[in-house]
C-alpha cells in the first residue's frame, strides 16, 4: 500500500528525530499562547484557533519533510562482512552444540 | 518518528492536546462571569379575550395580546466564549389552580455580530398567551378577595436569556427589570399603560 511512499527515504537519525520532536512542539505551543492571548485580546475564539492551525501547518512543513538538518548525524554501522564466510562459521559450530 | 508518518501523527496528536487544553482555558476564563444586564420593559397595551381553546378541553379560556417595548444593552454579555443569546420573553403569574404559571410570549436569536443594542418598539408577541382557564382576569381571578385587588399588579414580565457558548456550560440567566402589570377585570376592552 506505501510502497511508492517507502520508495522516498523520509528516516531522520535519532538526533534529527529529537530536534525534530522539539521543534513542532515549540512552534505549537508559541502559537498557542500567541492566539489564546489574541484571541482573549480581540475576543475572537476563532482566532486563537487559526493561529493554532497556522502553527500546525508550519511545523508540518518544517518537521514532516527529512530536511538535511536532520540528517546530520548518521548512525555508524559496522563494517559489512563477508556472508559466505559466516555461514561456514554457522554449520561448523552446529554440530558440537548437539553432542 | 523515523517515518514521516509516525512525525505527522504525533505532530496532530500534540496539535488536538493543545487546542483541547485552549478550549479549556476559554471556558475557565468565562464560567465564573456575571451575564446579568438591566432590562427595560414597557408594556403599553393590553386587550383581554375569552375565547374558546381548539387545543385543550372545549371551554373558553382567557388570551392575553400584550404590546411591549424593550430596551437592554446586551453587548457585556457578549466575550470570547459566547455565540449566540437565546432571549425570550417570559410571563409569570398566580392562579387558583397553579402557584406559578410561567408563558413565553417572544424570543429572539441574537448571534454574534447582530446588533446587541435592544430597541424593541410595539412588539406584539408571537406565542398565544393562553390561560388554561380564567386565569388572566384580574376580576375572576381575585374574585374570592376583596375588591381592592382591581389594582393588583398580577402579571409579572421579565426578560431571559440562554447564553450559547462555545465550551462549557449553557447558562440561564434573567435580566435585571421586572415590570408588574394589571390585567383588565373585563373582556375585549383596551388597556393602555
Amino acid at each position: 500500500m506505501f510502497g511508492l511512499l517507502d520508495a522516498i527515504p523520509t528516516q531522520m537519525d535519532y538526533k534529527g528525530q529529537k530536534l525534530a520532536e522539539q521543534i513542532f512542539q515549540g512552534i505549537i505551543l508559541f502559537s498557542a499562547v500567541v492566539g489564546f492571548i489574541y484571541g482573549y485580546l480581540i475576543e475572537q475564539f476563532g482566532w486563537t484557533v487559526y493561529i493554532v492551525i497556522g502553527g500546525f501547518t508550519l511545523s508540518c512543513l518544517l518537521t514532516l519533510p527529512p530536511w538535511p538538518m536532520y540528517r546530520r548525524n548518521p548512525l555508524k554501522w559496522l563494517p559489512a562482512q563477508d556472508s559466505s564466510l559466516d555461514e561456514k562459521k554457522q554449520l561448523e559450530k552446529k554440530p558440537k552444540k548437539h553432542k | 518518528m523515523n517515518t514521516a508518518l509516525s512525525r505527522a501523527n504525533s505532530l496532530f496528536a500534540f496539535s488536538l492536546s493543545v487546542m483541547a487544553a485552549l478550549t479549556f482555558g476559554c471556558f475557565i476564563t468565562t464560567a465564573f462571569k456575571d451575564r446579568v444586564v438591566p432590562v427595560n420593559i414597557h408594556v403599553s397595551r393590553v386587550i383581554l379575550e375569552n375565547v374558546e381553546d381548539f387545543t385543550g378541553p372545549r371551554e373558553r379560556s382567557d388570551l392575553g395580546f400584550i404590546t411591549f417595548d424593550i430596551n437592554a444593552d446586551l453587548q457585556p454579555i457578549f466575550d470570547w466564549n459566547v455565540k449566540q443569546l437565546f432571549i425570550y420573553l417570559s410571563a409569570e403569574y398566580s392562579t387558583r389552580n397553579n402557584a406559578l404559571n410561567q408563558v413565553v410570549l417572544w424570543d429572539k436569536i441574537i448571534l454574534r455580530g447582530d446588533n446587541p443594542k435592544l430597541s424593541l418598539k410595539d412588539m406584539k408577541s408571537k406565542y398565544f398567551f393562553f390561560d388554561d382557564g380564567n386565569g388572566l382576569n384580574n376580576q375572576t381571578h381575585f374574585l374570592p378577595y376583596v375588591l381592592h385587588t382591581r389594582s393588583n399588579r398580577n402579571i409579572t414580565l421579565t426578560l431571559s436569556w440562554n447564553v450559547v457558548p462555545n465550551a462549557g456550560i449553557l447558562p440561564l440567566v434573567t435580566g435585571s427589570g421586572q415590570i408588574s402589570i394589571p390585567f383588565p377585570d373585563t373582556y375585549k376592552t383596551t388597556m393602555n399603560y
